[in-house]
């Protein structure tokens, strides 16, 4: 009898406790790109010294927003741990879809001192630049630009890019500048084949569009609002220097973007560079480990910030990871943020692949020559500017991706139209809101 | 047992017939009828679905008069008119050709029917995404095939204005075509023999067989057809999602396509079940009328 029991009991209870021992588990939810698996591999380290299985889920960029917000909505359990965008830490903040980390922090003596400060601000606080930590500063992000340096570097066309313009080719330093040198390259036939000039951001869906135009408008030196009075938008957004940076835009739309770049963003523009169609893409830091990867001997690729024009200002990206509030397992989650705040684990991002914002791995002195884009990734975090960051997001996001499409690729109105149809349709919003 | 075969023996066969059909009526009343008293209690609302906590307030008729005071609402019908009207009218003129072509008896029938019909079993996700290569201005084979007619040089149908529109019937005409042309087949099929034979002893024409016979006979199979394909293009979706996102600018953008994003990615869920129920009342308002011509063109 006894041996009976125990050829059934022994597999049940291997079974109960392998089910037991499953259950110490947490999923991350975070877009599916580069900086993901980067950290798919960092975690296998967590799970080696805490025994907690991670399990991953990574949706594609074009519907990471509308899959994530609406998980939040329905006060969904699949996540414990989100790697949201910077956008969402309002929405994530008012409507309680994130912990609040104060209490956390201060109890494992985590410092939010010790992370870039426009990531801490950008990613973290609600209301913005309160001491509310809604997120832990996850990956640093900014729009860039990566150029063909070889191109760049053949002295036939250094000389007659000299010659027609009166200045080197080389890395641009206003959007003026980055103009001529992608209209040079528009068309160009280049070992045997026909290059254009720029993929720049044109996508209508989610926000790609709205990501491209701002890098112009921030440098033309636009403010969403009147910094005196908030949500005046008039004159502010809709501004001289606004209407011609969407002006710039939309040329540069026309007469630098390779054909049927109508509705492209990050993995159409690193397409159309990669497989040497253009010269220049406009596309997060993000991407820069896996172009430079390629590029061994840094021959083929360079990197830059976002030109300046007016001012020097770039648009953010980047994300903060947050506990979800409807998770089940919250403490557990909290542990991994404390195990990811570590600055040894910190570096071991940056060595991977992601974009810490932890102070001693950017202010090591080794940090500037460990990649190509260090540099460039370390000044674009000192002048980025985000959209809005309200509750309401993507209200205001919808309105302008179908605005400034409408404008630079649909050809419609003039960009002035664009910007005040934008500023009705956000004031709707707000006055929805209760904001005005 | 015995007990129960007596209890349903003794059942009257209205009760049965209630039996039967109860299940289905449940599953009706449960996924169908009552979201939509829910849409409609919705549409008198301010309500939000993602603003948790949010008091929500009766809002009357004020979500119907801001859809339909709003300039941009009836661009969107116009083009949601100018995709359905096209798409039913190329597709009832193809569809029926290639009914009359293989109603035909030739070699290499079935496999041509088979072909054609294939387009229609693929996902319009799938169709979306392939026809986005297809339209491709650099590499993409209907670009290709139209230069090689005529040489237009390099031109971009999903990203232009004035074709993007067409970009998307000329996908949904390649879809659909088939289930329009099956319909068609079917009627054709039907037609008795004897009516031609008639036709032919009293020395009718080709054409006017076609007119007097053929037409008339397919005529209620083809509306049939477009009565489906209308409802369904009304509220197309997934095709023009995949294929234009709406754009470019919002030249593609179709009613339902906008009534998504209000209702699913703005979350403006009043507002959004406003907008259904008046998108509902168009198509069941224009199925009627549509209905009634059609039973009409039966009768005569």
């Amino acid at each position: 009898m006894k041996k009976i029991l125990s050829v059934f009991l022994v597999p049940v209870f291997a079974l109960l406790f392998s089910l037991n021992a499953k259950s110490e588990s947490l999923t991350l939810g975070w877009a599916a790109w580069d900086p993901a698996n980067a950290l798919q591999e960092l975690s296998k380290e967590f799970t080696a010294e805490t025994g907690v299985e991670m399990n991953f889920e990574f949706v594609p960029w074009p519907n990471f927003a509308e899959r994530m917000l609406n998980e939040l909505n329905n006060q969904g359990k699949t996540f414990d741990l989100l790697i949201g965008d910077s956008q969402w830490i309002g929405q994530g903040a008012e409507y309680g879809h994130y912990v609040k980390l104060n209490d956390f922090f201060d109890a494992n003596g985590i410092s939010m001192d010790d992370f870039n400060p426009a990531t801490v601000y950008a990613y973290s606080t609600w209301p913005k630049g309160s001491p509310n930590y809604y997120a832990l500063p996850a990956m640093g992000d900014a729009l860039a630009w990566a150029y063909r340096k070889d191109w760049f570097d053949r002295p036939e066309l250094q000389a007659e890019f000299k010659g027609k313009h009166g200045y080197d080719l080389g890395v641009p330093k206003t959007w003026d500048e980055l103009y001529d040198m992608c209209t040079f390259f528009q068309g160009r036939e280049i070992d045997g084949q026909v290059r254009y000039g720029a993929a720049i951001n044109t996508e209508r869906g989610s926000e790609g569009i709205t990501m491209g135009v701002t890098a112009a408008m921030y440098a033309w030196g636009m403010e969403y609002e009147n910094p005196d009075k908030a949500y005046d938008m008039d004159g502010y957004f809709n501004s001289d220097a606004s209407v011609e940076a969407v002006e710039f835009y939309r040329k540069m739309y026309e007469d630098c973007a390779p054909p049927g770049h109508s509705d492209a963003y990050m993995v159409a523009n690193l397409d159309a560079y990669k497989s040497g169609q253009v010269a220049f893409q406009m596309n997060w830091y993000a991407f820069w480990p896996g172009v430079s990867k390629e590029d061994s001997d840094g021959r083929v690729s360079g990197f830059f910030a976002n030109p300046c024009q007016n001012v020097c200002a770039a648009t953010l990206g980047g994300q903060g990871i947050s506990v979800v509030k409807y998770s089940d397992k919250q403490d557990l989650a909290l542990e991994y943020m404390k195990w990811f705040a570590k600055p040894d684990i910190q570096q071991k991002w940056w060595d991977l692949g992601g974009y810490s914002c932890h102070m001693d791995v950017l202010g090591s002195p080794d940090f500037v020559d460990s990649a190509v884009y260090a540099q460039g990734f370390l000044d674009s975090m000192g002048i980025v500017k985000d959209f809005w960051q309200e509750p309401t997001f993507v209200e205001l996001m919808l309105p302008m991706q179908e605005r400034i499409h409408d404008y630079v690729v649909n050809g419609k109105g003039s960009a002035k139209e664009a910007l005040d149809k934008i500023i009705d349709d956000w004031t709707e919003v707000f006055e929805d809101d209760g904001k005005i | 047992m015995k007990s129960a075969v007596k209890k349903f023996k003794g059942l009257s066969d209205k009760a049965i017939a209630w039996i039967f059909i109860a299940p289905t009526l449940i599953l009706l009343l449960a996924i169908n009828i009552y979201p939509l008293i829910y849409a409609i209690r919705m549409s008198f609302t301010n309500f939000y679905a993602n603003k948790i906590g949010r008091e929500v307030k009766f809002v009357g008729l004020k979500n119907y008069k801001k859809i339909l005071g709003k300039e941009e609402i009836w661009e969107k019908m116009q083009i949601t008119a100018h995709f359905v009207c096209w798409t039913l009218v190329i597709q009832a003129l193809i569809g029926l050709g290639l009914a009359l072509l293989l109603n035909k008896k030739f070699k290499g029938n079935e496999l041509l029917t088979t072909l054609i019909v294939l387009p229609m079993m693929l996902s319009p996700a799938v169709v979306g995404v392939f026809w986005t290569y297809l339209y491709n201005p650099q590499v993409g084979l209907f670009n290709y095939v139209v230069n090689f007619f005529y040489d237009f040089g390099i031109f971009d149908m999903i990203g232009s204005s004035t074709l993007a529109p067409w970009s998307i019937v000329i996908v949904d005409t390649w879809m659909w075509t088939p289930f329009t042309m099956l319909i068609c087949l079917a009627g054709l099929r039907s037609i008795p023999n004897y009516l031609y034979e008639a036709a032919e002893v009293d020395r009718a024409s080709k054409w006017q067989q076609f007119i007097h016979i053929t037409l008339p006979s397919v005529l209620p199979f083809l509306l049939l057809a477009l009565l489906f394909r209308g409802i369904e293009n009304f509220k197309m979706f997934d095709l023009v999602a995949e294929l234009t996102s709406g754009g470019p600018g919002s030249a593609t953008e179709l009613a339902s396509i906008n009534l998504k994003r209000e209702a699913f990615e703005k979350w403006k869920t009043g507002y959004s079940s406003a907008f259904a129920v008046i998108l509902f009342v168009t198509i069941f308002g224009f199925g009627n009328v549509y209905v009634k011509v059609m039973n009409k063109i039966k009768d005569r």
